[in-house]
């Protein structure tokens, strides 16, 4: 028997497999078939100060092997949320992270303050830094190692719970800025964020998002996160979660081997609702068979050509 | 909803490039809700075509679904070459559904192109409760229908090059049938200006109107948030939620011709 159990921070998770924010809504309007229990932790949507109705449609489109997306944070608001849906997390088991979204330092501060003071049934933040810093040009905060630093240990200062900092892989260097927010404080960092895609209708000419840029998610992107983790994986000492196309069990082997501690399955839940499940399933099929005993040892272990 | 592996159990052309699709669906019918209600399959077990796609349920037994369908692309097209015995995964059902006409009411269902999917399955479910119903399927020419013109039975076909039932659009029949009704409630799902003119001609003839939309899907759950509308009314300031944007395949994808917005 495999031991599933992971740890980021002081939080010990009962396996490594979690759902990716915006992507299982708040995790309390999920279909029926779903058993979310078995699930390692949901991230929520994205979470601002005001509620927000997001992007113009056309909002998503299909790619090969994967999807653009350009909701726009659409989110009911940190007020509604803490009226709405944190008094329903106390029916459930599973461990809920709050994944909080800002366009100044003030916001993020607030909104997790706000939370902060009531989420006895929250486990900790995902902090989304790929969003546009209005106070700086519209650059978006996880662009920034100052940057994220700075906003780091603001939040670290105002809570205890488990802090995950999430990276934008639309960056130079994406390992400078998980080590911000080492410095800044972070437990972890999670990565990949979506990358900047685009779309276009051959006939009629026309951009298929709305917004014209939007967010590449799905297999597509699995070898840039690989890359990503690998890289920050190098560079420093805190636990990440490993994001970015993950559709089965060998996937999450091969973000482990990468260096991830946990991992998130985001674009996979749109074709099954049940897709995190399903690959935990395979996850542990695989070692059964390859006489795995503990998850985490796989952790970094990839062999490289010397 | 669920998510079940299907049996192909019939496949046959119906008209040009349109298809109807029946196939096992044990487990899906015992939640299934009503007509208007939609299914999502997925065609491509690997990750070329990540998304399902939404079709509207245009027919059901004690253990069958049926769907019409166009052939628009990759994915319909690869629909229309399943034989019988195929597997599909089906996710389903999906979206809400069409309200029943009151006691005094008259149903007039209009479907336009493959829109008449949902609107089959309606009339079929309201035949059954013995309701006096009206159809109007329009097409662009005689080769997309597949239906007689049977206007004794409350059947009108309608073709923009005249080659079958009423020459030009739905809306010339629409105008002119309306007024043999005394209380008359509007059900419509086909191609956005179809939609747009019914729901003119129900706000302005202040007849009830239900009509059923289409938009790029993604999840069909909820959970991406992707193919949201716009919903009729002042312009909402952008803190709010869900009060300018509906998402189709939770809130719809049938609503009340007031509430919505087609730009
Ligand atoms: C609620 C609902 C019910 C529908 N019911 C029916 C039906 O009963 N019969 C029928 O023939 N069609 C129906 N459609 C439309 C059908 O889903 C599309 O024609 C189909 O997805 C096209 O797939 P494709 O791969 O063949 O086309 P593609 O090559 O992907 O694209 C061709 C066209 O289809 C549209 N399309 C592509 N993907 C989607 C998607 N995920 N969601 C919506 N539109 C898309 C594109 O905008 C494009 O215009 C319905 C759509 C919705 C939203
Ligand atoms: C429709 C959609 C909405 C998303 N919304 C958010 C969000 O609100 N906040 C956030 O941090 N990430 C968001 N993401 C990014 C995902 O959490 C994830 O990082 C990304 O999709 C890569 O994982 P995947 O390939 O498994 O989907 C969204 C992704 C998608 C596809």
């Amino acid at each position: 028997m495999t031991d599933f159990h992971i740890k980021i921070g002081s939080v010990e998770f009962m396996n490594p497999v979690f759902v990716a924010s915006g992507t299982f809504g708040y995790g309390v309007e999920i279909p029926d078939l779903l058993d979310i229990s078995k699930i390692g932790a949901i991230v929520t949507k994205s979470i601002s100060l005001m509620p927000r109705e997001g992007n113009p449609p056309p909002r998503i489109v299909e790619t090969s092997s994967g999807m653009i997306n350009s909701i726009g944070l659409a989110n009911i608001g940190v007020e509604k949320y803490i009226e709405e849906m944190l008094p329903q997390y106390a029916q459930i088991s599973t461990p809920i992270i709050a994944n909080i979204v800002g366009w100044t330092f003030d916001e993020y501060l607030e909104v997790l303050r706000k939370l902060e003071a009531v989420s006895s049934n929250i486990i900790g933040y995902e902090i989304n830094i790929s969003c546009p810093n209005v106070k700086k040009g519209g650059m978006e905060f996880g662009t920034d190692p100052e940057t994220v630093e700075k906003l780091t240990s603001l939040l670290r200062k105002a809570t205890n719970r488990l802090l995950i900092m999430k990276l934008s892989p639309n960056v130079a260097d994406i390992a400078s800025i998980a080590l911000s927010a080492e410095r800044g404080g972070a437990d972890a960092v999670s990565a990949i964020n979506t990358v900047v895609g685009m779309s276009i209708d051959p006939y009629s000419h026309q951009s298929n998002i709305f917004t014209t840029f939007g967010g590449l998610s799905g297999p597509a992107i699995k070898p840039i996160g690989l890359a990503a983790v690998q890289k920050v994986y190098r560079k420093v000492s805190i636990p990440i979660v490993g994001i970015g196309g993950i559709s089965s069990g060998n996937d999450v082997v091969e973000y482990m081997l990468a260096g991830a501690s946990a991992v998130q399955v985001g674009t996979a839940t749109f074709r099954h609702p049940d897709a995190a499940n399903q690959i935990f399933d395979q996850l542990k099929t695989y070692c059964q068979t390859q006489n795995i005993q503990q998850i985490s040892d796989l952790t970094g272990k990839v062999k490289l050509h010397s | 909803m669920i998510d079940q592996v299907c049996k192909v159990l019939s496949i046959n052309p119906l008209a040009k490039d349109i298809w109807e699709m029946t196939f096992s669906a044990d487990q899906l019918v015992k939640i299934y809700k009503g007509a208007g209600q939609f299914i999502e399959i997925l065609g491509d077990k690997t990750w070329d075509h990540p998304l399902r796609r939404p079709m509207s349920i245009s027919g059901i037994t004690d253990s069958t679904m049926s769907i019409i369908f166009k052939v628009m692309g990759q994915m319909t097209s690869r629909f229309s070459s399943l034989k019988v015995n195929d597997e599909i995964n089906v996710l389903g059902p999906l979206g809400n559904t069409f309200s029943h006409p009151s006691e005094n009411e008259t149903a007039i269902l209009i479907g336009g192109g493959v829109g008449l999917a949902p609107i089959m399955n309606f009339l079929n479910e309201l035949k059954s409760i013995n309701n006096h119903v009206l159809t109007i399927i329009g097409a662009r020419t005689k080769d997309e229908h597949h239906l007689d013109h049977d206007p004794c039975n409350g059947m009108y076909l309608t073709t923009d090059d005249g080659s079958i039932g009423d020459h030009g659009t739905v809306m010339p029949t629409l105008d002119r049938i309306i007024n043999t009704v005394k209380y008359p409630k509007l059900y419509a799902c086909g191609p956005e200006p179809m939609l747009k003119a019914v729901q003119q001609f129900g706000l302005t003839h202040d007849i009830p109107t239900e009509l059923s939309v289409e938009s790029y899907m993604g999840c069909g759950v909820g959970l991406c948030q992707g193919c949201v509308l716009k919903r009729e009314g002042p312009d909402f300031a952008e803190d709010s939620y869900q009060k300018k944007y509906t998402v189709v395949c939770k809130d719809g994808p049938v609503y009340n011709a007031k509430e919505i917005h087609f730009d």
